[in-house]
């Protein structure tokens, strides 16, 4: 048997798939380019109406409107047999589904039992400042306290308990240091906080991924800071006062 | 050719020839994958505003392009099939060496949007927006590839008038790699 038996094969298959419709092709060609053209237009006129829906509605409905002339003339779907068009919707709705399903653990940041403080915190530094620039770079959050200054910018490496297991802090070695453990504190006192916040812990001998952060803070901050942190220590391992 | 075909490729339970079916089937679980990525990426962009400042360096004159070139190569990829429908194995293949050159225009047109992204900073690793940026792009770029090469083994055998079948089998799938660049496009170049 030869190749052209497959071919006739599926030009024979009784449903008039192969050769039996005319499509313009042109046309619709055409038509996915005119509406190309739009959907790069709509942010301009967006932009200069300040009505950001039309971008919206020029950038996805135009999409959904040419991803189906594409699926149905060019793709030939339309000739397909319904079994096939099942399948499709089949896995089309799966997909949905799936995204309906982790879509509320994703688009929110907190629920009745938990909080995604990377998420919040992620939010905070982007749209604080033009931190996206410089990304490893934290700004200071504006209204100082020092509860919003640890949560915003140590908690990443320390975490939001003091505890040294922020979402960052698993990747680093030597590990943040664990503000909750008693034999931290032994021989730490509240001066050498404030020197390692002000200069870092490469100022103590320790590592430097515990970087300085004088220039974000005031004295009067870091001497703020030190005490949220020394508030971690556990009943009786807090050193006493300076 | 000699040598037997396998059964398989010679009879349908379902009245849709094999090679279409399986075809098909590669796209419904691609959907799954793509569909997966991009609506992942929707609810990120949704719950992070921020995001909007790293988009906003995208290249839209970029994406547009590209998006005009896909366009144009489904077109070609369709002529294509007009041709081998007719029997016209030659033909076919000229048309899919254009599609082949569209790939390849699109391929040389995002590696200098990535050259320049990447060399001003917006590496894959710099925030989550540009890891979703990298990923995403780079699959689609992934299976341009992947459509490319296919297609010059289909030219190839329909420039001699074999396998003249194979003609759609490739174009639907160009068709589909389109499509989900059509959803590609506004997510990353126009809904900033
Ligand atoms: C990039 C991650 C990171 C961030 C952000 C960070 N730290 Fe650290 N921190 C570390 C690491 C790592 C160490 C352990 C250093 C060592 O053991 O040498 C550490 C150690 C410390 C220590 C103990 C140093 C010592 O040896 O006495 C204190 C106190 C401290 N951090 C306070 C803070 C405060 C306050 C902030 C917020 C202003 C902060 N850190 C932000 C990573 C971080």
């Amino acid at each position: 048997m030869s190749e052209n038996n497959e071919h006739e094969h599926s030009n024979d298959d009784g449903h008039g798939h192969d050769g039996g419709h005319h499509v313009n092709y042109f046309k619709i060609y055409v038509v996915l380019v005119v509406l190309f053209l739009i959907s790069v237009a709509g942010p301009e006129v967006g932009e200069m109406t300040g009505l950001r829906w039309i971008t919206l509605i020029t950038a996805f409905g135009i999409a959904v409107v040419k991803a189906n002339l594409v699926i149905q003339n060019f793709m030939h779907l339309r000739w397909e047999k319904n079994l096939m068009k099942w399948v499709l919707a089949t896995s089309l709705i799966l997909m949905f589904l799936m995204v309906a399903g982790i879509s509320p653990d994703v688009m929110n940041h907190e629920g009745n039992n938990w909080e995604n403080v990377a998420a919040k915190a992620a939010v905070e530094r982007g749209v604080d400042g033009e931190a996206e620039e410089e990304t490893m770079v934290v700004a200071a959050p504006v209204g100082f306290t020092p509860q919003g200054a640890f949560q915003t910018v140590c908690a990443t490496c320390h975490g939001t308990a003091g505890d040294g297991n922020g979402p960052a802090g698993a990747a680093l070695d030597p590990p943040p240091a664990n503000f909750t453990d008693a034999a931290f504190w032994a021989d730490r006192d509240k001066q050498r906080i404030m020197t390692v916040i002000q200069d870092g812990a490469a100022a103590v001998g320790g590592s430097s991924l515990m970087a300085p952060f004088g220039a974000l803070y005031t004295d009067e901050q870091v001497s703020e800071l030190a005490d949220y942190v020394i508030s971690f220590a556990p009943d009786g391992a807090a050193p006493g006062g300076e | 050719m000699a040598h037997a075909k396998p059964l398989a490729t010679l009879r349908s339970a379902t009245g849709i020839p094999t090679g279409r079916l399986a075809v098909w089937w590669v796209l419904a679980s691609e959907v799954v994958i793509f569909g997966g990525l991009l609506g992942v990426y929707l609810m990120h962009r949704i719950g992070h505003p921020e995001w909007a400042d790293a988009a906003a360096h995208t290249q839209t004159w970029i994406g547009a392009l590209n998006t005009f070139v896909l366009l144009t190569s489904s077109f070609t990829a369709v002529l294509a099939h007009q041709a081998a429908e007719k029997g016209n194995g030659k033909e076919a293949a000229k048309f899919l060496c254009f599609t082949i050159l569209g790939a390849m225009t699109f391929l040389v047109v995002k590696s200098f949007e990535w050259y320049n992204e990447i060399s001003h900073g917006y590496t894959i690793t710099a925030n989550t927006f540009w890891s979703f940026y990298y990923t995403a792009a780079g699959l689609h770029a992934l299976h341009v590839i992947a459509g490319a090469i296919i297609m010059g083994v289909v030219a190839f055998d329909a420039f001699r008038g074999r396998e003249l079948h194979r003609v759609e089998l490739i174009g639907i799938y160009w068709h589909f790699v389109d499509v989900v660049w059509i959803f590609l496009f506004p997510l990353l170049y126009i809904a900033k």
